[in-house]
């Protein structure tokens, strides 16, 4: 049986992790996610990680890369053509002075002057004017996220023509690179192998008493600073003093540590770098870095020799493995791109050493290799191989191989997506102990914590992506061939995972949990693991980094079997509900420190912005500086209100009735039809009612065709007598429809005073004008008066939507001329309008 | 809507079934034993495709939480077993092989053997042909049993036969164990595998009866067939076998030869040394030599003070007859760039010292020969002894330097 006897009870201590670290500075970034590289689309369609279905976004990856890198894209074709291009505002003049073309206005003199004395062809044909395409790029940006989104024809054709030049990079080459690094990207979330071993070590205390252990870990916002922290262990382990730290050049993919002669070394690994550190024993002591080798191809493992001292073994991707020595340098100990069993894929390649420091082992997804570094291509043997000898699943493979020296000096560990081996080298191929542990993400973290006297070897084994985390106790006899076989002992344990403390963090604002779900779910990057003992309590620190750089810590208890009564024995007592105060606070502090780096995320609330340019001629815009008389009133009006904190009461009325009512007229005082109709259908003589409504609708309807014949003649007989009078009448009439058709704004710079004020001239204007129609005809009429405005058929419509956007007021409105006094009862957002029209309507006047 | 029954059925139990591990992992077998009974459901319908089917899943899962329940009792489990053992036909013979196992672990022998035997008369149209390998494995733990009770009889008729009292019941029910014991266990091990045990057993039960050549043959084949996988401990069971029997030291040596080849670090090297070092010919001691030295590079052999002695021994031999100086030179050769930081370090001396004195005497020792007087571990090692007035120590310190050329020589 695989199982024998009972293993140690391990209790938690606490009811979650607890973060021993501060949260590093500066926010975290998180890993792409599969929505960031899938194609949106195909985001419903269930993702199946065996098939390669994963449909990868493309277009909106290269529009980033537009977008992202400018200069690279474009930059020396920019340079190239910024003579040709012209964004001025002006028209597009060439005058002939004495032989010399001088583009008028904007073109730097250089350029003329060299165009003088190099090209005599007109400078005219070979510059185009772009600002109207700069406006219709605006506009399309404008009108992102807008459903009736329609390319400007202009941009079409502009498009066309330069797709194939304008920028630098060559598609195709851009396409491969872009294609490579998605799939790279992809194939690093289903199952990121740089991991494998885990950026995390711990170096025990030197002397048994003392409890001031090290934690080695990455940092920073690309985990490139390496962080060596004094820890000492008590109930919850803290930091004492600072940290000793290094910045890497790259991201710290792996942090192996092992203890020779009292001193440690640590080895760190990113893609193309490798250093190794040594810590003298002393507490305290300063790290030093010794030596580092730089490679080709990413290093995909970096194990530290436990026998000798300054010996480490490095595998790059694709098959070189070294025997790294600090003194002596690197010896290539095999290259071979293939791997060793079958075929398969993936580049990754591990190494560890053995029970003999000469002899290494040598693994690749399909199996593991021993070889002695003496004469590495004669003597070698096969430790592990998938296949029918271990009785492996089709499609299994090797994940994470690791010498368990510390516990027996022959043992290996073996740990593939679905199973833990565990091998003697004595006795290869065939595994003394095989068991499923069903983990929902391969195991590429594993710590072991040697067993001494004939206790149970503990091996933690943790996931990255599902931040899982295994306890396995496992008792292996001193000489292999006596009586004990290596066997589990007791159940597996589940520990504390980073994203179950989520729970017992005090309740936060949702954007916050949000943030914090985030950042606590982060893929797990590493796995350290000690025992520790303080007096007769025993126990276990397990910890766990995750890829936001954060550091985890989980305490374990022993019970030991006389402590125990002995029903218990089979159900322990359950885990403890809630935090212990001590861990409640080191979550509020946590917590703290976190939303301070991180209280202001990078704003890009991008509003859409309209310009106005595009829509008035500069003249229109220009209006007299500074904000008019009346702004300033209300202004000054406003600050005064809110300073004594009261209530703007007048504009309010005035606001939600405009001048001229939209609405069909209805009797002041009645309600609306359909309070009426309600109230009728209620006392039951809806009928009657229904009948009155039919009548007087048709009785309305030629009313108000009356009014509007009336009217048309009215304005025939204004157009010829005052212009000025009819554009504002009009004016008014085609500003009650705008209201009408959008929300009724309260323009902040409406005067409350002056509406009292100007109130009779309205009225009376009201009074003079016909009575409002329907809305129909408001459109007709408005769209006349537009029209007799001057305003061109194709703005028409523009301005209306653009009016019924943007009510807001404008920077600067004009100051309004006093004869037009009737007009200020007009809000002033709208004002400078009614000015730009009228210049407009003045002008030719002038001109007769 | 069939189809999407259908995936929301396979999504609740893989729910359930994830529930069902929190639970077992976390301990809480009372709540795992609850989800069981849900997970139950799925055995409705199993549109499965999976390796391991819901069936087997309910078998394993529940096996698991009645071992540790709080109140799950031996009688039970035996029934739940029972239910397993007809839901799953496919793996009849699996499951009972593990209940005799868990019979077994919880001393319930004779139950054990009944179930073996229970099963071995199982019959199951084509199944019991597919499931020759378990029936194999269990014809061969029901041999194991019967040399069990072969033994315990065994064992009543030599307390009884001193008396001079033989009980012939007793007799011949130990024969009739025998025979049946050796029939199944002869079969398995025929099987290329690991089969220690078995193995162990059926030779003991040869031996008794006197039938050294089955028993050397089937050693012979266990250690030497190329079929099986290459097992240092048929080498072991082999050269133990020899010993027993008294013979040459020629084939003993053979026997450990290949030991040392398959497991340098396999502690029986320390026999052989000692054979190899008592031998005349200059060749068996120059294997000698090398068998201790490659003992040595193991890490878990760092602190074996019996093997530093006989290194020391036959280093110390070598270096006063002034004969075969080649042969350390030879062996340090592919030594000397890692053996001083491996075993000589100045760590190490204090370590040493303080741990185990009679390891640093020896160490110092070859150290002070391979390495030269001024070597770390000597010095320290030395230094000490002569500090605490051992006279030991003294002695080394004077045999080293009186022989300090050879390191110069071992060196060149």
């Amino acid at each position: 049986p695989r199982r024998g006897g009972t293993g140690e009870m391990w209790e938690p201590a606490d009811a979650a992790a607890v973060p021993v670290l501060p949260p590093c500075a500066g926010c975290w970034i998180p890993s792409p996610s599969p929505q960031d590289i899938l194609y949106r689309n195909s985001g419903c369609r269930k993702l199946r990680p065996g098939k390669s279905g994963a449909r990868l976004d493309f277009a909106k990856q290269l529009g980033h890369f537009f977008m992202d890198h400018p200069e690279d894209a474009f930059g020396s074709m920019g340079r190239l053509l910024h003579k040709n291009f012209y964004l001025g505002n002006s028209k597009l003049q060439v005058s002939v002075c004495l032989g010399r073309m001088v583009l008028s206005p904007s073109i730097p003199l250089a350029v003329s002057t060299s165009a003088s004395s190099s090209l005599q062809r007109p400078a005219r044909n070979s510059t185009i004017r772009m600002t109207a395409l700069m406006e219709d790029i605006d506009r399309l940006e404008a009108r992102r996220g807008c459903h009736r989104q329609h390319l400007a024809s202009r941009l079409r054709w502009f498009s066309h023509l330069c797709r194939e030049w304008l920028f630098e990079v060559p598609l195709g080459l851009l396409a491969d690179c872009l294609h490579e690094e998605l799939m790279l990207q992809w194939s690093d979330l289903l199952f990121n192998d740089s991991l494998t071993g885990g950026a995390l070590a711990w170096l025990p205390p030197r002397d048994t008493g003392s409890c001031i252990g090290r934690l080695v870990h990455p940092g920073g916002q690309a985990m490139n600073q390496l962080y060596f922290q004094d820890m000492v262990l008590e109930k919850l382990p803290h930091t004492r003093g600072f940290p000793a730290q290094f910045e890497l050049s790259g991201r710290i993919w792996q942090v192996a540590a092992a203890q020779v002669d009292g001193e440690d070394f640590v080895g760190v690994r990113s893609d193309y770098h490798c250093g190794v550190w040594r810590v003298p024993g002393r507490t305290g002591a300063v790290p030093t870095p010794l030596q580092v080798i730089q490679t080709d191809l990413p290093a995909s493992c970096l194990t530290v020799s436990p026998h000798l001292p300054g010996e480490l073994a490095v595998c790059t991707q694709s098959g070189t493995m070294y025997l790294w020595n600090v003194e002596t340098g690197l010896q290539q100990l095999r290259h071979d791109t293939e791997t060793m069993f079958f075929r398969d894929h993936s580049p990754w390649r591990w190494s560890d050493f053995t029970a003999h420091p000469r002899v290494l082992s040598c693994a690749d997804r399909t199996g593991l290799q021993c070889l002695d570094a003496r004469a590495p291509r004669k003597c070698h043997f096969d430790l592990f191989k998938v296949g029918e000898e271990a009785g492996c699943q089709q499609g299994e493979r090797v994940v994470l191989p690791m010498y368990l020296g510390r516990a027996h000096p022959s043992q290996y560990l073996v740990t593939t997506q679905f199973s833990v081996y565990m091998l003697d080298e004595r006795l290869p191929l065939v595994p003394m102990l095989k068991w499923a542990h069903m983990m929902k993400a391969p195991p590429l973290f594993a710590q072991l914590m040697p067993g001494h006297s004939g206790r149970s070897h503990k091996v933690v084994l943790g996931a990255s992506s599902s931040q899982e985390l295994l306890l396995l106790q496992y008792q292996g006899e001193r000489y292999w061939g006596s009586q004990s076989a290596c066997q589990l002992a007791g159940a597996p344990q589940k520990l504390h995972s980073i994203a179950g403390c989520l729970q017992h963090l005090p309740t936060q604002l949702p954007h916050r949990h949000h943030l914090l779900q985030q950042r606590l779910g982060a893929p797990a990057a590493g796995l350290a693991a000690t025992l520790q003992e303080d007096g007769p309590q025993e126990s276990m620190l397990v910890f766990q980094l995750s890829e936001a750089g954060d550091v985890f810590c989980q305490r374990l208890t022993h019970k030991a079997e006389a402590e125990l009564p002995q029903e218990s024995c089979a159900s322990p007592q359950p885990t403890p509900a809630v935090p212990s105060p001590a861990a409640a606070l080191q979550y509020r502090r946590w917590l703290r420190t976190l939303f301070r780096g991180c209280g202001k995320p990078p704003q890009h609330t991008w509003t859409p912005s309209l310009s106005q340019r595009r829509l008035f001629t500069r003249r229109d815009l220009e209006g007299p500086a500074g904000p008019s008389a009346l702004q300033s009133q209300v202004r000054q009006w406003l600050r005064q209100v809110m300073r004594e904190g009261g209530r703007i009461q007048h504009w309010e009325p005035l606001a939600l009735q405009p001048p001229a009512l939209p609405q069909p007229p209805e009797p002041v005082g009645s309600p609306d039809p359909l309070s009426t109709r309600l109230m009728e259908a209620w006392s039951g003589d809806w009928e009657q009612w229904w009948e009155e409504r039919t009548s007087f609708s048709v009785a309305q309807r030629q009313q108000a065709l009356r009014e509007r014949r009336r009217r048309q003649k009215r304005a025939r007989a204004r157009r010829s007598l005052s212009a000025s009078f009819t554009s504002s009448l009009t004016y008014q009439s085609e500003l009650s429809e705008l209201s009408d058709a959008g929300p009724p704004l309260p323009s902040p710079g409406r005067p409350p005073v002056l509406s009292q004020e100007g109130s009779p001239p309205a009225s009376s204007q009201l009074a003079a004008s016909p009575p409002p129609s329907p809305a129909p005809e408001e459109a007709l009429l408005s769209s006349q008066s537009l029209r007799c405005r001057g305003i061109p058929k194709e703005r028409r419509k523009t301005l209306r939507d653009y009016l019924s956007v943007w009510a807001t007021e404008p920077p600067d409105s004009p100051e309004l001329p006093s004869s037009q006094a009737s007009q200020l009862c007009i809000p002033s957002s709208q004002s400078q309008l009614s000015s730009a029209s009228q210049t407009r309507r003045k002008r030719p006047r002038m001109g007769f | 809507s069939s189809h999407e029954h259908k995936l929301n059925f396979t999504k609740s139990k893989e729910v359930c079934l994830s529930y069902i591990q929190d639970a077992m992992l976390q301990k809480q077998w009372k709540r795992a034993a609850e989800f069981l009974t849900s997970y139950v459901e799925a055995l409705e319908k199993d549109y499965s495709r999976e390796p391991i089917g819901p069936s087997e899943m309910i078998w394993r899962i529940g096996t698991e939480i009645l071992c540790h329940h709080s109140h799950s009792s031996m009688r039970e489990f035996n029934c739940f077993i029972e239910q397993m053992k007809t839901l799953g036909i496919k793996r009849y013979l699996k499951v009972c092989l593990e209940h005799v196992f868990h019979l077994l672990c919880n001393g319930q022998t004779d139950e054990a053997y009944q179930n073996l035997s229970l099963a071995e008369s199982w019959r199951f149209g084509e199944q019991a042909a597919i499931q020759d390998k378990e029936m194999k494995l269990i014809r061969a733990y029901r041999g194991l049993l019967d040399y069990h009770s072969w033994s315990k009889q065994k064992n009543i008729l030599l307390e009884h036969g001193l008396d001079g009292f033989a009980d012939l019941s007793v007799e011949q029910e130990m024969h009739s164990s025998f025979r049946k014991a050796a029939v199944n266990l002869k079969e398995i091990i025929k099987i290329p595998g690991v089969w220690d045990l078995f193995v162990k057993c059926y030779v003991d039960l040869l031996e008794f009866y006197g039938d050294h050549n089955e028993a050397h043959q089937v050693l012979n084949e266990y250690a030497y067939n190329s079929k099986f996988p290459a097992n240092p401990n048929a080498h072991v069971y082999l050269y133990q076998f020899l010993k027993r029997h008294g013979e040459s030291k020629k084939s003993l040596v053979s026997a450990l030869k290949i030991l040392h080849d398959i497991a340098p670090s396999h502690e029986l090297m320390i026999d052989f040394n000692t054979m190899l070092q008592k031998s005349k010919k200059r060749k068996k001691r120059r294997l000698g030599l090398e068998v201790i030295f490659a003992a040595l590079d193991y890490a878990g052999w760092k602190e074996n003070a019996k093997a530093w002695s006989c290194l020391a021994r036959q280093v110390k031999q070598i270096v006063i007859s002034d004969k075969h100086l080649d042969w350390i030179k030879q062996e340090w050769n592919c030594r000397k760039d890692w053996w001083p930081a491996f075993h000589f370090s100045r760590y190490l001396a204090k370590r040493n010292w303080q741990e185990n004195k009679s390891l640093s005497y020896e160490k110092a020792l070859v150290a002070g020969i391979l390495l030269g007087k001024d070597c770390k571990y000597f010095k320290y090692v030395s230094h000490q002894g002569c500090k605490a007035q051992v006279k030991r120590f003294r002695m080394l310190k004077k045999f080293v330097n009186r022989h300090n050329p050879v390191y110069l020589r071992i060196c060149s």
